[in-house]
């Protein structure tokens, strides 16, 4: 084999790896992460919506 | 920490692998199937399926449903748990289910679980449910009633004109028509439901020596177990306990009388015609059951006023250990009935001596049981310019 032929085989492997990561990070997100902070936000609005109504009356709608 | 290290230099580089186009459509795909997935979840926890799920729910005010309108009736349209309970526009929705959480709570801990159980919250529970509906005036009703396609001349000649009154100013429905899809809680045996949901009903157990208020209008007797009643003690009284006995406790009132006739009714001070208690004629002639004092005159009447202490006997309940509560209560009472026609006058607009006259003529106006009426005309004459100097 020569050094060539070594080099590429290496940037290869290099190369799977960082795509896995990549796929692994952009699943994490889009599966986990977005979908816990839009319940999170979303529950914080209705928590907001709900203390202003406690203390100062309904919401127009 | 190292794989959040890993992860956040992988979201930090730009990508050289990924495409920006495969990321961007997966970005897309899945914001839908989320934004999709959330508002499926959020209809399925709006399901009368759903509702009826817990025992409790199902148990009582589901059965009760069905014997009403709204389960049944010659349209063919019914309305279900959500319709009523659960507001429609999105906002107030999702905080609705936010405050609704805290009945998974009540689901975990079983708290209305059992017939005893739930009868007992009957009352908390659809006082709750009423001062939603009265928060937005009725607005879970009219979101399918309307005033204006109401048919007056199929109404009886009473509806038509209680309807059209109510229809003049937009009324809540539930001002009226309470217990209309429920079996309304037990208020016909018990006095001021709601005032008492409010201000409890007071301590088991009381203090010698302490200074208690009195939730309700209460009777008075002449000893610990006998029947005779000696008078009646007003509500929002200050008494203080002298010792218990037999679920009576013996108190002491102080206050003034007018000295003219019997001599029945104590006021709280001189001049002022807050009533405190009423005694029988017999109890204001028995020897030793009121206690005169020094006496003056009134220069604006010429009446003579005797100070007088009193000690009798009274059931060991309803007797509360602070004051503001009542006037709480008795303030939102207040402001909220009044305000129904007319802008409320300042409680220090008037005296303590005017306010009864001025609030007994305005009280056939309103639905008020005589508890509430005893305490809201207490509660303006003790915030009346009498005692309220700075505002008038």
């Amino acid at each position: 084999m020569t050094a060539k032929q070594l080099n590429k085989d290496i940037d290869k492997k290099t190369g799977e790896k960082k795509k896995l990561k990549e796929l692994k990070a952009l699943g994490f997100i889009i599966i986990v992460l977005f979908p816990v902070l839009s319940v999170f936000a979303i529950g914080g609005y209705g928590l907001i919506i709900w203390l202003i109504q406690v203390f100062g009356g309904v919401i127009p709608h | 920490m190292k794989w959040f290290k890993n992860l956040w230099q992988t979201l930090n580089t730009p990508a050289k692998y990924l495409t920006l186009g495969s990321i961007s459509l997966t970005a897309f795909l899945m914001g839908i199937m989320f934004w999709g997935g959330f508002n499926t979840a959020i209809q399925a926890t709006n399901t009368e399926e759903f509702c009826i799920g817990c025992h409790s729910m199902e148990s009582k005010p589901y059965q009760e449903l069905q014997k009403t309108v709204h389960w049944s009736n010659h349209s063919g349209v019914r309305a279900t748990c959500p319709d009523c309970h659960v507001p429609h526009s999105w906002g107030r929705k999702i905080a609705r289910k936010m405050e609704a959480s805290s009945d998974v709570w009540g689901w975990f801990f079983k708290t209305v679980n059992t017939d005893e159980k739930f009868e007992s919250k009957r009352l908390e529970m659809a006082s709750r449910e009423w001062g939603r509906f009265d928060r937005d005036d009725s607005l879970a009703c009219k979101n399918c009633h309307n005033y204006d396609s109401m048919k007056w001349d199929d109404m009886s000649k009473l509806a038509q004109k209680q309807m059209k009154r109510a229809a003049e100013k937009d009324q809540s429905c539930v001002d009226c028509h309470k217990g209309i899809a429920h079996t309304l809680p037990d208020m016909g045996t018990a006095r001021a439901p709601e005032l008492i949901a409010e201000v409890g009903t007071g301590p088991s157990k009381f203090d010698d020596g302490e200074e208690y208020f009195t939730a309700l209008t209460k009777p008075l007797f002449f000893s610990s177990n006998g029947d005779v009643e000696a008078g009646t003690l007003n509500v929002a009284t200050k008494v203080k306990v002298l010792e218990s006995k037999d679920n009576r406790v013996r108190i002491a009132i102080d206050g003034w009388r007018k000295k003219m006739g019997a001599g029945r009714v104590i006021y709280l001070e001189f001049g002022i015609n807050m009533l405190t208690a009423q005694l029988t004629k017999d109890a204001a002639k028995t020897e030793g059951v009121i206690n005169g004092f020094e006496e003056k005159e009134d220069d604006m009447t010429g009446l003579k006023w005797q100070r007088v202490e009193t000690e009798l006997w009274t059931d060991a309940e309803y007797l509360i250990t602070e004051q503001q509560p009542l006037w709480d209560y008795a303030r939102d009472t207040f402001r909220s009935s009044c305000s129904v026609c007319h802008t409320q006058p300042d409680e220090a607009h008037f005296d303590a001596n005017t306010w009864p006259g001025m609030f007994q003529g305005m009280i056939a106006f309103v639905n008020m049981d005589q508890d509430t009426q005893a305490l809201v005309q207490k509660y303006l004459q003790q915030h009346s310019s009498t005692f309220v100097k700075e505002k008038h």
